[in-house]
């Protein structure tokens, strides 16, 4: 059905140590699921025989449903656990609550937890492979590739990363989306412009190279390729970091206006969820340049493609 | 009873080549190479022997959490470490404030028979900050030193007061390095390293700035005040300016931030999470250069036990802190003296004279009328750290696995052997309580 991919991980924790030709590999594996989902009848038995387990410690349902999605589809097993911070106030440790999920024997877990780092210490502590469905301000890898895939179809005329810049506005200090975006945008060659107000983007996000900070929208949009508007969280105001929306919006809200400074093909992506005239203007979410659809349509693929190649394409 | 330890190379008098026969006698050094009947003969088979150690933060958890520790176990694991006197940190539950409980605490301290337990009390009521501790009658009760711990009292007037009080009561007080409300949250050190791991941090300022406060306090009210771990290079020099302009400080660093950097965050385990955090390499070693030039008055474990359940959590959940009576000395000898980076009598200063000299305790030495209390040291052969053998109920190590030399043979507290490790094929360790 599908060619065999070449990828060597057991686990997908963040992008950090995935080549850009494995990740290549692996959106080929997508295209081939794209085709699936365009299909009457949604189920191949790629995964027969397979269980894969939802770890939720912290609630999501849109990343858990597009996982469970990708699963069922090639026919595997779910088992769901949400966990909501639930085992930590019955005095479990980490590792108590691993070891009991363990013994239900799925063969891939798929963790999501509000503190970074959990998916690499389930994964010293289990024999399954360990999927990284965000964890905490670090790493969303799945998100990543959907997004670096959307580009990849969406943009007109797309002929490679290299040479491309994609900006990123707002929260960028609690994202893990911007990281792990991060991450896939600079492995393939892409500049990555960061806006923000200063308290949300950290000097240090500036050690990773192809990366610069940037304050004022009209700037970090000028010629982007794509510009990615994160969700911004009320409880900021709380810590300090803005001062209101009000203040924020009018500096920061990504508006059809502000897009035509950006190339003439670019695009608009927001991670969801999307508070609407906040940081992305309406219209703009509604109009041709936005893929922030097509983003969560490609979720289920590329889930589907990352299942596949950790349970079965690899060790062929 | 009359004991010899025989065959010692003996620190500060024999120099590493000769070897000679301590004689002691009740608890009292005689001296050396006396003679005469004994009741009981030790062979030291060349082992180096020194003061015991002084550690002046370990936190011994009892009464209250039992779980994570208790005076037997951590008094137990401290004479496993050569120490011989230890100060226990306040933060009990219920809390080291009531010279009754102390009173109670120091009794089965000494009816265990292992270190010497030098109790420090809650600087304010149940270290909640608003109301001084009765220090008059903490000190009757034996208590050393008073400290909130070492995050800094929010309270700047009471801090002040509560210095100002125990300048007259003639007690140290412990001061604060860290500024809490700058931590917000934040996990380990805030940098590079914690951006890349997208773990939140806390800034480096929240050390000097907590550091700044409680030192000019010091030198206003004329209080001695004692800062537990200094580890940043910025807050060195700050405390080093503050002491040349009078102010009456001692500062003192841990062996984990002398050997240990941020970068061991990077594996995600939560043994590495301590408070202050681990600090980049650049400070590490300055801290250690520091060390060697004489800069701070001494070491201190920050003995700080939590179960292995409470430290298996997530980095936000993890509690902060680590174990360290144990290895504390045969780590830094084995990273810093053998590879020549650090003069063998700068480390066993910094463990023996060092913190007698900030509690102003006479200075510990192996000589005529001095207590016996004493420690060999294998400092030749080289043994794991093992986890699971420790003494102490936080069987969690930074080093576990690790080949270590200099390993405490035997200590001796006033006279008694405490603890004796036999390696007469059998490797039996023993402690030898009352």
């Amino acid at each position: 059905m599908m060619e065999a991919v070449q990828i060597r991980h057991r686990h997908l924790l963040d992008l950090e140590d995935w080549s850009a030709s494995e990740i290549e590999s692996l959106w080929r594996t997508t295209d081939a699921m794209m085709e699936v989902m365009q299909r009457k009848v949604k189920k191949v038995p790629s995964l027969q025989g397979f269980t894969v387990a939802t770890l939720f410690f912290e609630n999501s349902t849109r990343t858990r449903l597009s996982f469970e999605r990708a699963a069922k589809v090639q026919s595997a097993e779910v088992l769901n656990f949400a966990a909501g911070g639930s085992s930590l106030s019955k005095g479990e440790s980490l590792k108590d609550t691993l070891r009991t999920i363990d013994a239900m024997q799925a063969d891939l877990y798929i963790v999501r937890h509000v503190a970074a780092g959990t998916p690499y210490q389930l994964s010293r502590w289990t024999d399954a492979s360990i999927v990284n469905a965000g964890d905490g301000r670090r790493a969303h890898p799945t998100q990543a590739l959907l997004d670096g895939y959307t580009f990849r179809r969406c943009f007109e005329g797309f002929d490679g990363f290299r040479g491309k810049r994609l900006t990123i506005v707002g929260d960028v200090m609690h994202s893990r989306v911007a990281r792990s975006n991060i991450s896939l945008w600079t492995k393939l060659g892409a500049e990555v412009v960061l806006c923000g107000p200063r308290t949300l983007l950290p000097a240090e996000l500036e050690q990773y190279s192809g990366v610069r900070r940037c304050f004022r929208l009209e700037e970090a949009i000028e010629g982007a390729h794509a510009v990615m508007a994160l969700r911004m969280q009320r409880e900021r105001m709380q810590g300090g970091l803005f001062p209101s929306l009000a203040e924020y919006q009018a500096r920061y809200q990504v508006t059809t206006k502000m897009m035509e400074r950006a190339h003439p093909h670019a695009i608009v992506m927001h991670p969801g969820p999307m508070n609407r005239d906040v940081e992305i203007e309406g219209v703009l979410a509604d109009s041709e340049r936005s893929v922030i659809e097509e983003q969560v349509a490609h979720g289920v693929p590329v889930r589907m493609a990352v299942l596949y190649s950790l349970l079965v394409g690899r060790g062929r | 009873m009359r004991q010899v330890i025989k065959n010692a190379r003996i620190w500060g008098v024999t120099g590493l080549a000769e070897k000679a026969d301590l004689y002691f006698r009740e608890g009292v050094i005689e001296g050396m190479g006396l003679g005469g009947e004994v009741d009981r003969v030790w062979d030291a088979k060349g082992a180096l022997l020194a003061p015991a150690f002084i550690d002046l933060q370990t936190h011994l958890c009892e009464p209250g959490f039992e779980v994570r520790e208790g005076l037997e176990s951590g008094l137990k694991a401290a004479v496993a470490g050569g120490f011989g006197t230890v100060v226990m940190m306040p933060d009990t539950d219920p809390i080291l404030d009531d010279p009754a409980q102390v009173a109670q605490i120091q009794a089965k301290a000494s009816a265990l028979g292992f270190a010497k337990l030098c109790p420090a009390g809650a600087l304010s009521r149940g270290m909640q900050g608003e109301q001084l501790s009765d220090m008059w009658a903490l000190r009757e009760a034996g208590v050393v030193m008073v400290t909130d711990g070492t995050k800094a009292v929010k309270d700047g007037h009471l801090f002040r007061r509560a210095c100002e009080y125990a300048a007259e009561v003639g007690l140290l007080v412990q001061g604060g390095s860290l500024d809490a409300s700058l931590c917000q949250g934040g996990v380990m050190h805030e940098g590079r390293v914690s951006e890349r791991l997208g773990l939140p941090g806390q800034p480096a300022i929240a050390e000097r700035l907590a550091l700044f406060r409680d030192a000019e306090i010091a030198r206003q009210t004329g209080a001695r005040v004692h800062f537990g771990p200094i580890t940043t290079e910025e807050s060195l020099l700050l405390a080093l300016w503050l002491r040349e302009r009078g102010a009456p400080i001692s500062i003192a660093t841990t062996p984990h931030h002398l050997l240990l950097s941020d970068e061991s965050m990077a594996s995600f385990d939560p043994r590495y999470k301590v408070s202050p955090p681990l600090r980049p390499p650049a400070d590490v070693k300055a801290l250690r250069k520091a060390l060697t030039d004489g800069l701070f008055d001494c070491l201190s474990t920050d003995h700080q036990p939590w179960t292995l359940a409470e430290k298996e959590l997530d980095l936000l959940q993890a509690p902060s802190g680590i174990g360290g009576l144990e290895t504390a000395w045969a780590v830094l000898y084995t990273s810093l003296v053998v590879p020549r980076l650090m003069e063998l009598d700068v480390l066993l200063r910094a463990w023996t004279q060092g913190p007698a000299k900030v509690m102003g305790w006479p200075t510990p030495k192996l000589e005529e009328g001095s207590p016996a209390t004493m420690v060999l040291l294998d400092l030749d052969q080289a043994r794991p750290v093992e986890e699971k053998q420790l003494a102490s109920k936080a069987r969690l190590s930074p080093w576990e696995g690790q080949m270590l030399c200099g390993w405490p043979v035997a200590t001796f507290v006033e006279g008694r052997c405490s603890f004796l490790r036999e390696e007469n094929g059998l490797s039996r360790e023993g402690f030898l309580g009352h």
